[in-house]
């Protein structure tokens, strides 16, 4: 097997690689990577280097994961994952990422694509006028310092009060989209400043909303598809992949040299600068917990704002209320985060970074719709090959700490993307492929490209193979939005 | 040497890399401030229609270059600003002193009916972040998070 790595990886399952401990001078626990022997030796080198560092930090417990859609990042990879003594261990901002909750929320509705397809052009172009995206965008919402300071502390439950949404909509969001111990005091001016105008804004990369058919054919478990809202029959869904834009970049940057500093007073060393942390129980690091926290309910906030935008829209287009035409939310997932979950170790600050949390069934943090079917887990493909809703597995409370893969993981590079193609060229061939494609940068759009992301088939047939999660539908793009 | 900057492509993946070079370490922010905003508009759509002042100092220059190019981000989301032009001066009082930096963005509030917009650089970071003076000049190594 030809990896880039020269590093001992040992096949455990299938699905399952393990970079032992002995591999790097002070790792304190194994690494593994879920991943096929196709996508395993299809992964960078950074996804190698970055899981071992990982394995390295103090407080680390059982391994260092990464998740089969994994690839280079800042400190951890992308897809990484790893859980730490909420005592003893520490916790880093290279572990939940610049764009803290980063996540993707899925939105159902009762129309079919014979409804809206005569409609797709005016709903994208509605869309594309509501939902600000691209460089330095601005939202409707206007807050003023003290109603931020909220958003901060409420998350999504801020915008419902003010009307950009449905009271139950808040149990279809992780953590009820406010977690709480968000703390104001504990956020930069410069970053109150950066985030301030956002809120409701798309952001740009990789970052979308789309317009998704769930096919009659591509529901995969049909029980756990109807739990939530998934009925096939060419149903339209839709999906947002966003997080917490320059406000949340503006905590992490500022706690990357807080952590600089309470690093060499805390004693710690570490392989990568990105890596940068602080005990979880330190000064340090709980101002980091505290202000994290605001940054990913600032993101719960945003993409509930977007959520009412979606709604208004769809209403609009189609002459009834986003109620009757059965707009609720499927689900919300961060898929960059660190929380405190409680394991058979006992309590761990469980850092996710491009990483999907997937508590199985019965768990109490679920809301009561789920408690059955396990938490959904939305998975966003390239905006070409489409995307997947997943279920949570008790095995991924067993093997990942509730973990699993969030997308299909980038494998060219942006500027190659867009030798390879020019953005006016790539709208056109998806115009003829069916999908609407409205962009506010033409060159953003070709570093989109399909073919520079892995194919998420593989990526979700790894983790649905190795029993992390398991698939419930496929979900086909008709329309996107991009920065 | 003139100020100069190239993308590079084998850094970062997803996000996106350049060098910077100069003869000066005017030069060489010059140069890392034009890769920055180049990375966000096409600079030849932005007219000049106001100017933003920066004054900064620092011990470390490497330090000032970085807060130097994270100002350019804080004014796109703070102030919704896009630059065209670029001007600075960056040297020290005295050998050993503080580096100073005295710099100008012309520019003006982002547009998308008249500006082409490219990447949102949401952070500057510090992976593989250096910043020193190479045989020929000063040279500067920038990955920015899109």
């Amino acid at each position: 097997m030809n990896l880039q790595t020269h590093m001992a990886v040992n096949r455990i399952t299938d699905q399952i690689w393990e970079i032992p401990a002995a591999e790097k001078p002070g790792m304190l626990v194994p690494a593994r990577i879920y991943a096929t022997e196709k996508i395993l030796t299809s992964m960078d080198s950074g996804v190698f280097e970055q899981i071992t560092n990982v394995a390295c930090l103090p407080g680390i417990r059982r391994y260092a994961l990464c998740m089969p859609d994994g690839h280079w990042g800042y400190g951890f990879p992308i897809g990484g994952g790893a859980a730490f003594d909420r005592d003893t261990g520490v916790i880093s901002p290279g572990g939940v990422g610049y764009d803290v909750n980063c996540g993707m929320r899925l939105i159902r509705t009762d129309l079919t694509l014979a409804d809206v397809a005569p409609r797709l052009e005016l709903l994208m172009t509605e869309l594309f006028r509501r939902v600000p995206a691209g460089v330095g965008s601005r939202g409707f919402v206007r807050a003023n310092r003290h109603e931020f300071d909220e958003v901060m502390r409420k998350g999504a439950r801020w915008c419902i009060e003010r009307g950009y949404g449905w009271h139950h909509d808040l149990e279809r969001i992780e953590e009820q989209g406010g977690i709480p111990g968000a703390d104001p005091s504990k956020i930069s001016d410069y970053a109150v400043e950066r985030g301030i105008h956002q809120l409701g804004t798309l952001g740009s990369g990789n970052h979308y909303l789309e317009v998704q058919v769930a096919a009659d054919d591509r529901i995969f478990d049909r029980p756990a598809a109807a739990a939530l809202g998934i009925t096939g029959r060419d149903q339209i869904v839709v999906m947002v992949h966003c997080g917490s834009r320059g406000f949340g970049h503006q905590v992490a940057s500022d706690y990357l040299t807080v952590f600089e500093k309470a690093m060499r007073r805390h004693g710690i060393t570490v392989k990568d600068q990105q890596l940068a942390c602080a005990p979880f129980r330190s000064q340090e690091g709980q101002d980091y917990f505290s202000a994290m926290n605001c940054a990913a309910n600032s993101a719960f906030a945003n993409r509930q704002v977007i959520t009412h935008q979606i709604r208004e829209v769809f209403s609009a287009v189609f002459g009834t209320s986003a109620e009757s035409l059965g707009m609720e939310i499927v689900y919300d997932v961060a898929h960059n985060i660190a929380k405190v979950e409680r394991y058979p170790e006992g309590e761990l600050v469980v850092h996710r970074k491009g990483s999907t949390r997937a508590f199985g069934p019965g768990r109490p943090e679920l809301p009561e719709i789920y408690r059955r079917t396990g938490q959904p887990v939305i998975c966003g493909g390239s905006m070409e090959t489409g995307s997947y809703v997943l279920v949570g597995t008790d095995r991924a409370m067993q093997e990942t700490f509730g973990s699993t893969m969030h997308g299909s993981g980038r494998t060219m590079s942006r500027a190659q993307a867009k030798r390879s193609v020019r953005g006016e060229q790539l709208q056109q061939q998806m115009a003829r492929r069916g999908i609407i494609v409205k962009a506010v940068s033409m060159s953003g759009l070709a570093e989109e490209a399909g073919f520079a992301y892995k194919n998420i088939s593989d990526v979700v047939e790894a983790v649905d193979l190795a029993g992390i999660t398991k698939k419930v539908a496929e979900l086909r793009p008709i329309g996107n939005i991009k920065g | 040497m003139a100020a100069t900057f190239r993308f590079l492509e084998d850094i970062a993946l997803a996000d996106s890399a350049f060098e910077a070079r100069g003869s000066t370490p005017s030069e060489l922010f010059r140069a890392a401030a034009q890769a920055v905003i180049v990375t966000m508009v096409a600079p030849e759509t932005v007219a000049p229609r106001l100017t933003k002042s920066i004054l900064r100092q620092d011990r470390s220059l490497q330090n000032l270059l970085f807060d130097w190019l994270a100002d350019i981000v804080y004014l796109k989301d703070a102030e919704g600003l896009v630059f065209r032009d670029v001007t600075c001066t960056v040297g020290q009082n005295h050998a050993g002193g503080d580096w100073q930096l005295d710099g100008t963005l012309t520019g003006e509030p982002i547009d998308p009916a008249r500006h082409e917009l490219r990447a949102d650089v949401k952070a500057i970071t510090k992976h593989r972040y250096e910043a020193r003076q190479d045989y020929g000049g000063w040279i500067a190594t920038v990955v920015m998070d899109i």
